[in-house]
């Protein structure tokens, strides 16, 4: 099978699903007891009729559902997410403010976690329950149950805290200006802007939520990396490889490079859990991101908001592991060979 | 939950193939005894359930009495009461002077049924939904499936977020919202496993003999599903648990001023310097949740034949 073709095929799978996730955000927002009215007026002005008639009009809200579906759906192809009722601005501008910051925090703390991870993961697999295995898969158990709050809390408390050696909360002090808007990633504006002075700033503001955050991904990609390891060291190609006289170091390049094909996946998918899933340590952080954005959109039924953040949600979680499906058609030889 | 299953295994004819129930069985045992993490796994688990069983015992006095005199106490504070008598406040008290102590022992219970409850409904709903696609197969299967794909494509907080923004913060409508993001994983595994045993011999037998599409479903093929769907389960619990809090945190879950642990650490934040308020309740998490982790690991050991000499 060619490049082309299974791209094709692909793609033909992810369409149905971008406009089912529509559907479902669309769904999900209207199953409402609550009323966005009451939510959103202040006290007095609930008692105007006028005023309530006006937003109502103004949102929709006196259509049938699927109308406003397809109203929705409309203004979505033409880039129109509609106006959060919170902010009071079109959600679109609301997330291109607030993504960049997320997008950073995530991609620093996936290389954290892949660095960690893949290291542990192939020391514990090749040193197999030595002392090494036994602590590395305790601490990433052990890791893993802790809620990432409360890890939070008490990396604050020490680090910034008792020893004072990174940042508090926020992305950089009160007193440091954001550098000139590029790419949003302060720690890339900073140094296109050519000062060290913020860059050193937002790097001891980001790397404790990024480490935080990396060593969650850490211990699973370290338990994919050791049982993938594993299971391919036990290969018969591996046993080929050492029997035609290659050495040691060499054959354990080839079994880490095909045990690292599943790794890719757990990537993709903790990229797009990361970027949704720092709601609660962007909350701790005050990081002013996507995930807190949704939070406040999702406790004032701000449903436009909270419509728009799920379904850039979904589609970037879509895109990564699309991204990943293509990879794999390179990385493994098996899906060019059989006609799947 | 272990005995009707093995009661359905009992009654299967004798000609099919020894359940993966008992062989299941039998390597947990096994594993027990070789792997000691799920034994203090368990030791954990059950103390938990005794401290929230027994917490009315166990309390030093009422999870929502408040006493602003003795407000932020630091661990250990001993107050003499009005009445000449002493009391102590062993993990401190928070900024409406209520024991801390008393609430992390009262905390489990909520946490734990909440937990439990997720799994428990989206487990079952997941293996409904899974059998009958896997059972029915063609369009069913297909109509089942996708759907199950669109909830998969969200990420778990973020769906959950969006449910409970829909329904409102609640202690019902977060487990609710749980459930809705949970039962898709379920769904998909009892449909493969279904797929697999469907077309066994035993199955085809109990079908040439003329046995009933339900009695097919749920005498043959199901009991032999349950294995998987139950160790998955059991993984499951401390992540269910664990995102239970998280949504409790953010003020979505338990109502405020109850003894919920997420809720505890979110009003010790605004202390930041009162560290009891917010560790104790954190470590009560984590001890739960990493019970319920080490004993997964250990059945992830026994479910896969391959790590299971490792």
């Amino acid at each position: 099978m060619n490049f082309y073709t299974y791209f094709l095929r692909r793609l033909l799978f992810v369409v149905p699903l971008l406009f089912g996730i529509t559907i479902m955000a669309f769904l999900i927002a209207n199953a409402v007891p609550a009323d966005p009215v009451t939510a959103n007026l202040p006290q007095n002005a609930l008692n105007d009729e006028d005023l309530v008639q006006a937003f109502r009009e103004k949102w929709g809200l006196d259509k049938p559902l699927h109308e406003q579906y397809f109203a929705y759906i409309g203004n979505l192809l033409q880039g129109d997410m509609g106006r959060s009722i919170k902010t009071g601005r079109p959600v679109i501008e609301d997330i291109q403010q607030f993504l960049p910051a997320t997008m950073e925090l995530a991609t620093l703390s996936i290389f954290i976690g892949l660095v960690l991870g893949v290291g542990v993961g192939i020391i514990s697999a090749i040193y197999r329950n030595s002392l090494i295995d036994y602590v590395s898969r305790m601490f990433s158990l052990i890791g893993v149950s802790f809620p990432v709050f409360v890890l939070a809390l008490i990396g604050l408390a020490v680090l910034y805290g008792q020893l004072g050696i990174v940042a508090g909360p926020g992305r950089l002090g009160f007193r440091t200006a954001d550098p000139p808007h590029a790419t949003g990633f302060f720690l890339v504006d900073s140094l296109l802007a050519g000062d060290l002075d913020t860059f050193q700033e937002a790097f001891s503001h980001i790397i404790l939520p990024a480490f935080i955050l990396g060593a969650y991904v850490a211990g699973t990609i370290a338990r994919v990396t050791r049982s993938s390891l594993l299971e391919v060291l036990g290969m018969d190609y591996m046993r080929t490889a050492r029997a035609k006289g290659l050495g040691e170091r060499r054959v354990l390049w080839h079994g880490v490079r095909n045990a690292l094909i599943p790794v890719v996946t757990i990537i993709g998918l903790s990229y797009g859990n990361l970027l949704a899933g720092t709601v609660l340590t962007e909350s701790i952080f005050a990081w002013p991101g996507i995930g807190r954005y949704m939070f406040r959109a999702s406790t004032s039924q701000d449903f436009p908001a909270i419509m728009g953040v799920s379904m850039l949600i979904a589609l970037i979680y879509i895109i990564v592991n699309f991204v990943v499906d293509m990879l794999y058609f390179f990385l493994d030889p098996r899906i060019r060979g059989e006609g799947r | 939950m272990t005995q009707t299953s093995n009661s359905n295994v009992a009654t299967m004819p004798a000609e099919l193939p020894p359940s993966r129930f008992q062989s299941l069985l039998r390597a947990i045992f096994f594993q027990l005894r070789k792997n000691p993490l799920i034994t203090i796994g368990l030791l954990i688990v059950v103390g938990w359930f005794l401290v929230s069983i027994f917490a009315p015992l166990l309390a030093t006095t009422e999870p929502l009495a408040q006493n602003v005199t003795n407000r932020l106490l630091t661990p250990g504070t001993t107050v003499e009461l009005s009445d000449g008598s002493t009391f102590t406040y062993h993990m401190g008290t928070d900024e409406l002077g209520r024991d801390i102590f008393t609430r992390v022992v009262y905390g489990g219970r909520i946490t734990i049924p909440a937990g439990l409850a997720v799994i428990i409904i989206g487990s079952i709903l997941g293996t409904v939904v899974g059998a009958i696609a896997g059972y029915a197969g063609g369009l069913w299967d297909e109509l089942l499936m996708r759907i199950s794909e669109l909830f998969l494509a969200f990420p778990t907080i973020i769906l959950a977020l969006a449910v409970t923004a829909a329904l409102g913060p609640d202690l019902n409508n977060a487990i609710l919202a749980l459930v809705v993001v949970w039962w898709p994983t379920y769904a998909r595994l009892v449909r493969s496993l279904v797929l697999e045993i469907k077309s066994q011999e035993f199955v085809e037998a109990a079908r040439s003999i003329g046995a009933p599409g339900r009695y097919i479903v749920f005498r043959t093929i199901l009991p032999n599903a349950i294995a998987p769907a139950i160790v998955l389960a059991t993984l499951d619990i401390g992540n269910a648990i664990l995102t239970f809090a998280g949504l409790s945190f953010l003020g979505l879950g338990a109502e405020p001023s109850s003894p919920e642990w997420g809720r505890m650490v979110a009003i010790g934040i605004d202390f930041f310097d009162q560290w009891w308020m917010w560790l104790y309740p954190g470590l009560a998490i984590a001890s739960l949740v990493m019970a319920f982790n080490f004993i997964g690991d250990g059945l992830r050991d026994v479910s896969d034949p391959r790590t299971r000499n490792g």
